[in-house]
């Protein structure tokens, strides 16, 4: 399947700090929803500066819609929506103000499409941002993001600090808005669950390292925590092991193939994973 | 580029307003006062020119709260049209100062007659207006890229100076080279001297400043 977006041993270092993404590689294909989950300041935020080129990468590849964009690639930047976390827009417009200066931006710019967006969610487009809850201000975002028919909407924790029903609302505009087969989502967050309902791809990331990318069927239906005993957990093949944490008299451990781990292990408690316990396990786990 | 002028044009308005307010109320009253000891109206010319462009620059700091600098850089812009819509923004808030100030001149003149010593007076009241304007403007924006938002205020302030040091340095350097008493046409050519350099100043700070830009880490 062709890819939208194609990051190849993405590196950045930064001359201030210890943090640094390192050899970063994914991709997203066609059609197709991207969760990137890690911890705060796992490289979720610098991965999604560096595809967007808001800040240079140190080394490695990016393709979008099959090419490297620099600066001056405006034409696809045209085709790519943002959300960021937190305010996205100066506090001191209202969404009509928005809307002019998104139109004098964007050549694809839709005001009657962002109208139904801002009726649809809600939102009081002649009073000034600053009025707006987080939630209004986080449907402003993704109202903006969508009125200019992108085709790749790049999302940075554009559902926290929202409550489940907004998140909700919002997860179902992001699956219709992927029902167009050349559309696709970067959906970077912290919010587990928020992928597990909508996600077609995981990739996780720690330490400025991506540290697995799976499907989610696999993540759900394949991997697997074993609840062992010490004297379980001593006989397993290490080859069987993903990563282990000790909890108390028990150690969970993650396996990569439930069948195969169920017929080898028949006396151990097997349980699907959840993303959440996928990530626990990936990140706390030895 | 259109966008990006009404996104400048959003965050000095607020400012503006209230700058435009004053203006009025000081115009009125300089204009209703009589302009025998022109120092008021020469306040008002200079105040008129040099405020608007500093609220125009300082806008620059409003704009830049929250993720709306990084998210603009996610827009189909280039860096260089970023920079180049703060230049053109100060240069259009600068139209509106020299409007202003014309409007009180030519009000106070029609009111009380001609201030000033020479016609030419009012010309280099102008040039200098303008150019501590562009001055202060082609030092702030590299500045203001490579020093970050956080010590905007501190280098509107140097930039200021500076624009005001480099207009008075020019002078004294001009009343130096021509001999003295300079004739009408010879301070003509002066002022259109400062008004060149200002604006070549202003002119070449602006492919320095988009260089900076370039290379910055949001």
């Amino acid at each position: 399947m062709e890819n939208i977006l194609e990051l190849q041993q993405v590196s950045k270092a930064f001359p201030s700090s210890d943090f640094a993404l390192d050899q970063v590689t994914f991709s997203l294909p066609y059609g197709a929803i991207l969760g990137v989950v890690g911890e705060n300041g796992a490289g979720k935020t610098t991965t999604i500066d560096c595809i967007l080129n808001t800040i240079p990468k140190s080394g490695g590849t990016i393709r979008i819609f099959g090419r490297e964009m620099s600066d001056a690639d405006t034409d696809i930047r045209e085709k790519i929506g943002v959300v960021y976390d937190g305010d996205n827009f100066p506090l001191y417009w209202t969404a009509n103000q928005l809307s002019e200066v998104m139109e004098g931006l964007y050549a694809q710019w839709d005001r009657a499409l962002f109208r139904k967006y801002l009726e649809e969610f809600r939102l009081p487009a002649g009073q000034k941002i600053k009025r707006y809850s987080k939630g209004m201000s986080m449907k402003l975002a993704i109202a903006a993001a969508l009125s200019h028919h992108p085709q790749l909407l790049i999302l940075d924790e554009a559902t926290s600090g929202l409550d489940p029903i907004m998140r909700d609302e919002m997860l179902d505009v992001f699956l219709e808005f992927v029902q167009e087969e050349e559309h696709s989502i970067l959906l970077s967050s912290h919010i587990t669950s928020d992928l597990e309902k909508v996600a077609d791809y995981i990739a996780f990331i720690h330490n400025g390292k991506v540290i697995m990318t799976a499907s989610k069927d696999d993540l759900v239906y394949r991997y697997a925590v074993m609840r062992c005993k010490e004297s379980q957990f001593l006989a397993l093949d290490p080859g069987d092991i993903l990563a282990y944490r000790r909890r108390d008299l028990q150690t969970d451990v993650l396996v990569p193939d439930i069948r195969n781990a169920q017929r080898k292990y028949r006396d151990v408690v097997i349980d699907h994973a959840s993303i959440e316990e996928i990530m626990l396990l990936l990140v706390k786990g030895e | 580029m259109r966008g990006l002028l009404k996104n400048n044009f959003y965050a000095a308005l607020s400012n503006m307003k209230a700058f435009s307010v004053v203006m009025l109320f000081f115009g009125v009253f300089v204009a209703a006062m009589d302009n025998e000891v022109p120092s008021l109206l020469i306040g008002y010319m200079l105040l008129g020119m040099v405020g608007f462009s500093l609220n125009s620059i300082a806008s620059l700091r409003i704009e830049s709260a929250g993720k709306w600098s990084k998210y603009k850089l996610t827009a189909p812009v280039k860096r260089a049209a970023i920079v180049k819509s703060h230049f053109l923004s100060l240069l259009l808030w600068l139209a509106v100062g020299i409007a202003f100030a014309g409007i009180g001149t030519a009000l106070s003149i029609a009111l009380h007659g001609f201030p000033f010593d020479r016609n030419t007076d009012v010309f280099m009241l102008f040039v200098v207006g303008i150019g501590i304007s562009l001055f202060t403007g082609a030092i702030f924006f590299p500045l203001f890229y490579l020093g970050g938002e956080e010590r905007n205020e501190a280098f509107i302030v140097v930039s200021l100076l500076c624009g005001i040091g480099t207009v008075m340095g020019l002078t004294t350097l001009l009343n130096a080279l021509f001999p003295s008493p300079m004739n009408t046409a010879q301070i003509i050519l002066a002022g259109i001297i400062i008004l060149g350099c200002a604006l070549s100043a202003f002119a070449l700070s602006y492919p320095l400043t988009a260089s900076i830009y370039h290379k910055r880490e949001r």
